[in-house]
């Protein structure tokens, strides 16, 4: 993966994912933050930390990611959601408005 | 996007209500749960209760995080569910309207809940005023909905202590001119409802005292005269005895809907001669005996327009044009307006989305002129002379729907209880944007609905009555997008060929009697808030529907045997019109 393709997603615990950022920007507010115009951060270093989510639900964020790429393109499969993630999970989804 | 076609929340809230299981592995997950968002709490509660998921207790789990609950129309919800309830300490909106388990001791727990700002109670029949007392603690309340509950006058005196109310809803309560008296503080109150009430003209004089009153329903009272209301811009006064609407020439500038629905106008010369109607948007005159409809000329801005059932005839079409510069929508079912009527309107109502004829003197001259009405989505002609084809003897038939090809926006279509034959309605199938097509004709047969399959945009048909045949329906291939189709009155059709086809095409909710009718969504409940007006129209539409189901006879019983044999194999129609003889030749030949 080129570096100019991929971006960094940082969980709580320091945990990091690197994804491609066609995946990343299913996320709105992913993004917001790295096409923004301004100096973000986060725009230059293509690095995003969400102090707030946690490892296990930031790396189920990134599978709905490349599911949500493949249901657009046409592959209609099931995204399985233990029941236990559900509440984190949706509070993760409604942050990253995806 | 993949993110537009299903997003994360909505499949986390599907995934969190999937079965009891499911629930038992988030709902003691705490600090979650206090977490959340209110909206999301609120969209998770719904699902569950949606699923038939939600006891009592586990409401508890939402008590720090939900703010708003709608439980309108649930028979379980009881003083179980009001327990914990009053421990939810966000809540601003409840409803619990038509939950009829509820009773006085049941509301206690909403006693002293501050943040309470919304409360509907309508129809919740055994609370009286003991109950109404554990209310008074709720000094934050700004909507109200009390109809039809076991309130007394009293009760209704003491809402005065409600400082805040901007609604107030007491449809169906013995409100008195002198309860209306008392409450006469509330001077926040913009919209008040108070259809059925025993308030007179004394009543109706308070009003004034509501500086910012926008909304007024009297209907079903013994109100004559409404003061002037600078700021009222919608007004019910269906079946009401009316003197006088507002006092002073000019009056009325923020009116925008007007409801008048079985009125009666003493002083029928002019009944709008002091009000400013220019900025009206819907008048609702239907059952309305007015003879001179002049007043329209005024009301340039109307979108939508009721005279059905009223006496208006062709004469009046002129001035109804005249307001039709905006029109929208236009009833004028069960007059005796004709196709000159209709002719008169062509040209003068560029905006014109949906017309209604039912039950009119219209025939087929008048669809040549509805073709001139550029903008209709929808036409009703049901119930008319309509047929759909003219015919002189020793010329070929001349098919006149073919005309509304030129409208390109339209989507519906009703020409039930017409003479309509399937040939006649062939040129229908060059609409293609028609999404619901109603017939209902002993005319048609299996012909014109196999030709349906070519319509992409089909969603509702009816095909009532018809001489429709076990072989025509299972060679039917209906649109992918038909939701549902009406086959009552199709009374040769037997169970086993309607589950058949049922089985093939399951998304297609059927209708026929001899079909059992399952409510597609049990959860669902009336979404509005009733007045006795709708209630009496609901009622009396429940009471046809039933009146027509009671009268569906078997029509074996009108043929022989004989015959029948010879029908079961024919797709001919049966009964044509009489002066249909041509066809029935062309036919036979």
């Amino acid at each position: 993966m080129k570096k100019e393709e991929s971006v960094k997603l940082i969980s709580a615990e320091g945990f990091e994912f690197v994804i491609d950022k066609k995946a990343a920007m299913v996320s709105q507010t992913i993004r917001n933050m790295l096409t923004s115009p301004g100096s973000f951060a986060e725009t230059q270093h293509r690095e995003v930390t969400f102090p707030e989510i946690s490892t296990t639900i930031l790396e189920k964020v990134c599978q709905y990611f490349y599911w949500s790429l493949q249901f657009a393109s046409g592959k209609e499969t099931e995204f399985h959601i233990e029941p236990e993630l559900t509440l984190e999970l949706m509070m993760a989804a409604n942050y990253l408005h995806t | 996007m993949g993110s537009e076609v299903v997003d994360l929340v909505g499949l986390c809230i599907e995934a969190a209500c999937r079965s009891p299981a499911a629930v038992e592995k988030w709902r003691r997950q705490r600090r979650s749960l206090e977490r959340l968002p209110s909206p999301l709490a609120e969209a998770l509660l719904h699902r569950l209760l949606h699923r038939g998921l939600l006891q009592p207790s586990l409401l508890e789990v939402f008590k720090s995080s939900v703010e708003s609950i709608d439980l309108r129309g649930l028979s379980s919800v009881d003083a179980e569910w009001i327990a914990y309830l009053g421990a939810f300490k966000y809540l601003c909106s409840l409803n619990i309207s038509d939950c009829h388990k509820i009773t006085n001791s049941a509301l206690w727990p909403l006693a002293g809940l501050t943040s309470l700002k919304e409360l509907d109670l309508s129809r919740c029949a055994r609370v009286t005023d003991t109950g109404f007392t554990y209310l008074l603690t709720l000094p934050n309340i700004q909507k109200l909905w009390i109809s039809e509950t076991g309130l007394t006058a009293l009760a209704i005196t003491r809402l005065s202590s409600f400082k805040d109310l901007s609604l107030l809803d007491l449809g169906g309560l013995p409100v008195t001119d002198q309860a209306l008296s008392s409450l006469q503080v509330l001077k926040k109150l913009q919209y008040l409802d108070l259809w059925g009430t025993d308030i007179s003209d004394k009543g109706a004089s308070f009003l004034k005292s509501f500086p910012k009153l926008t909304f007024v329903n009297l209907a079903w009272t013994n109100v004559t005269k409404l003061p002037s209301l600078p700021f009222l811009a919608s007004l019910n006064m269906s079946n009401c005895l009316i003197n006088s609407i507002f006092e002073e020439d000019g009056d009325g500038f923020a009116l925008r809907n007007l409801i008048f629905s079985g009125a009666t106008f003493t002083s029928a010369s002019e009944p709008f001669l002091l009000l400013n109607t220019s900025s009206v948007l819907h008048l609702d005159l239907s059952g309305v005996l007015l003879h001179d409809f002049s007043f329209l000329c005024d009301m340039r801005a109307l979108t939508h327009l009721d005279l059905s059932s009223s006496v208006i005839k062709d004469d009046s079409i002129e001035v109804v044009r005249s307001a039709g510069a905006n029109l929208r929508n236009l009833n004028l079912s069960n007059t005796k307006v004709t196709s000159f009527g209709v002719q008169l309107l062509a040209g003068y109502v560029p905006c014109l989305e949906s017309i209604c004829l039912a039950n009119t003197h219209i025939d087929d001259t008048s669809i040549y002129y509805l073709s001139m009405i550029p903008a209709l989505k929808s036409i009703d002609l049901s119930k008319t002379c309509v047929k759909g084809y003219k015919h002189h003897p020793g010329s070929e038939p001349v098919w006149l729907l073919s005309d509304l090809q030129t409208l390109a926006a339209l989507e519906s279509m009703d020409l039930q209880g017409t003479q309509v034959i399937d040939e006649a309605l062939l040129p229908l199938l060059g609409c293609k944007k028609l999404d619901c097509l109603l017939l209902r004709s002993a005319s048609l047969t299996d012909m014109f609905l196999h030709h349906l399959s070519a319509l992409p945009r089909l969603t509702v048909v009816g095909f009532r009555d018809a001489v429709l045949t076990n072989s025509g329906l299972q060679a039917f291939r209906p649109p992918v997008t038909l939701k549902s189709l009406d086959l009552r009155g199709c009374w040769l059709l037997t169970e086993d060929a309607m589950h058949n086809f049922c089985k093939s095409y399951p998304h297609i909710e059927v209708r026929h009697e001899l079909l059992q009718m399952v409510p597609s969504n049990s959860y669902k409940n009336p979404t509005t808030r009733a007045s006795p007006v709708k209630h009496k129209k609901e009622r009396a539409a429940l009471a046809l529907a039933r009146a027509v189901k009671d009268s569906f006879i078997d029509q074996r019983l009108k043929y022989g045997r004989d015959e029948l044999l010879s029908l079961q194999a024919s797709v001919l129609p049966l009964e044509l019109p009489p002066d249909a003889d041509f066809l029935r030749n062309n036919l036979t030949k």
